[in-house]
């Protein structure tokens, strides 16, 4: 009798123990992974980001091949692909790739003499542009580069052109005060976050 | 005084007169009963007796019994108790449980309130563990929001190259090939971090 009461005790003692171990152990998985999985939201990098940034790689290597070998036609045709490529929707990185991309091709255009086509190119970038970034600036800079041109191109024409020359050093004044302040700005907010 | 031929035998002799005086030996009889009378009571019972004084000496008992007289003392009375428990328990089970030993004195009984004393305490614990389990439970509502899923990684997500690619300088401007490299080969980390971390999965 006495026998099986202490063994009675002793059962329920360890099953106790056991109890409070199981919920000891419970709380320490808890408090590893307070957090208990890691979410799925849809801005993470995923196959189809990955997918179009190494297209736009791509793109830019070839035309690098063309520009080495001086086919700046083809290079600019390679470049102006990576504006038609397919980002995931709201993916940052588009817009810097395709902002990136642009400054390329502005800048090839100026360098076959088609200013215009080069302005409008960095315009089109700049309107569709929904944050400010270092891209952004460096398509300001750009324009400011094809305002110079533009400049060079009216002091060409003598006397008549002078007009639209300081008309274009102007403008350029003001891109690339306008990439400054861009600079500066996104610079003074890095240094915050770091 | 007169001497009976069967004074020895006092249990079938014949029955003396109210007024008639003891004999030397009827004295010498009483003397010695009264003897054995005295060691009885107080526990010094002869080993040997005559039958005869053994049957008086029953009878004494039983009348000195009867009168109310006879206050045991605490140990005996407690020695007559464990006697009569050890007799209902089974005195052989119990000595081998216990090693030999005999009933628990009632002095001690006590004691076995502290194992049942012990079993309620653990039975408690073992209930407000499995109460904090119950509690605890994916699947259980809980109001701290416990299944609430973690943010991911910065390094994990899409997101502005700005940190990574920095101010680009204007002799820097056209140099879109390097900056693209930069992006992809970060974010590849970060893909392929949270796909092993998927056991990968994409």
């Amino acid at each position: 009798m006495k026998s099986v009461l202490g063994s009675l005790v002793i059962l329920i003692a360890v099953a106790s123990f056991v109890a409070a171990g199981a919920s000891c152990s419970t709380n320490r998985e808890d408090s590893a992974p307070a957090t208990t999985r890691v979410a799925d939201p849809s801005d993470v990098i995923d196959q189809d980001l990955m997918v179009a940034l190494a297209q736009a790689k791509n793109f830019h290597h070839k035309a690098k091949v063309y520009m080495s070998d001086g086919n700046l036609v083809a290079a600019t045709a390679s470049v102006r692909q990576i504006l038609s490529l397919r980002f995931p929707k709201g993916a940052p990185e588009a817009d810097d790739v395709r902002l990136d991309a642009r400054a390329l091709l502005a800048k090839l255009l100026v360098s076959q003499g088609k200013l215009d086509e080069a302005m409008t190119t960095v315009e089109e970038g700049l309107a569709a542009t929904q944050r400010e970034s270092f891209f952004v600036a460096n398509l300001y800079t750009v324009q400011g580069e094809i305002h110079e041109a533009r400049a060079a191109l009216a002091d060409a024409q003598g006397e008549a052109g002078k007009p639209q020359a300081i008309e274009e050093r102007r403008a350029a004044i003001a891109s690339y005060d306008r990439s400054i302040h861009i600079n500066e700005k996104l610079q003074a907010q890095l240094v915050e976050t770091r | 005084m007169t001497q009976h031929p069967d004074d020895d035998d006092i249990l079938t002799g014949p029955v003396p007169a109210p007024d008639e005086e003891a004999t030397a030996a009827e004295r010498a009889h009483a003397k010695t009963f009264a003897d054995i009378v005295d060691k009885t009571l107080t526990g010094r019972t002869p080993a040997a007796m005559s039958a005869d004084d053994r049957a008086l000496l029953e009878v004494a008992t039983v009348i000195r019994a009867a009168s109310g007289g006879m206050a045991l003392s605490a140990g005996k009375q407690r020695s007559i108790v464990e006697d009569a428990l050890r007799q209902a328990v089974g005195e052989a089970g119990s000595g081998a449980a216990t090693g030999g030993g005999g009933v628990t004195p009632i002095a001690r009984g006590r004691r076995t309130l502290l194992p049942w004393a012990i079993s309620a305490v653990s039975v408690a614990v073992a209930a407000a563990a499995m109460l904090v389990l119950w509690l605890r439970a994916p699947g259980h509502p809980d109001h701290s929001g416990a299944s609430v899923a973690a943010a991911p990684p910065a390094h994990w997500t899409s997101r502005p190259a700005d940190p990574l690619i920095g101010p680009i300088a204007r002799d820097q401007a056209g140099d879109a090939s390097s900056r693209i490299d930069y992006i992809f080969a970060d974010r590849l980390d970060g893909f392929r971090e949270r796909r092993l971390a998927r056991g990968g999965k994409p």
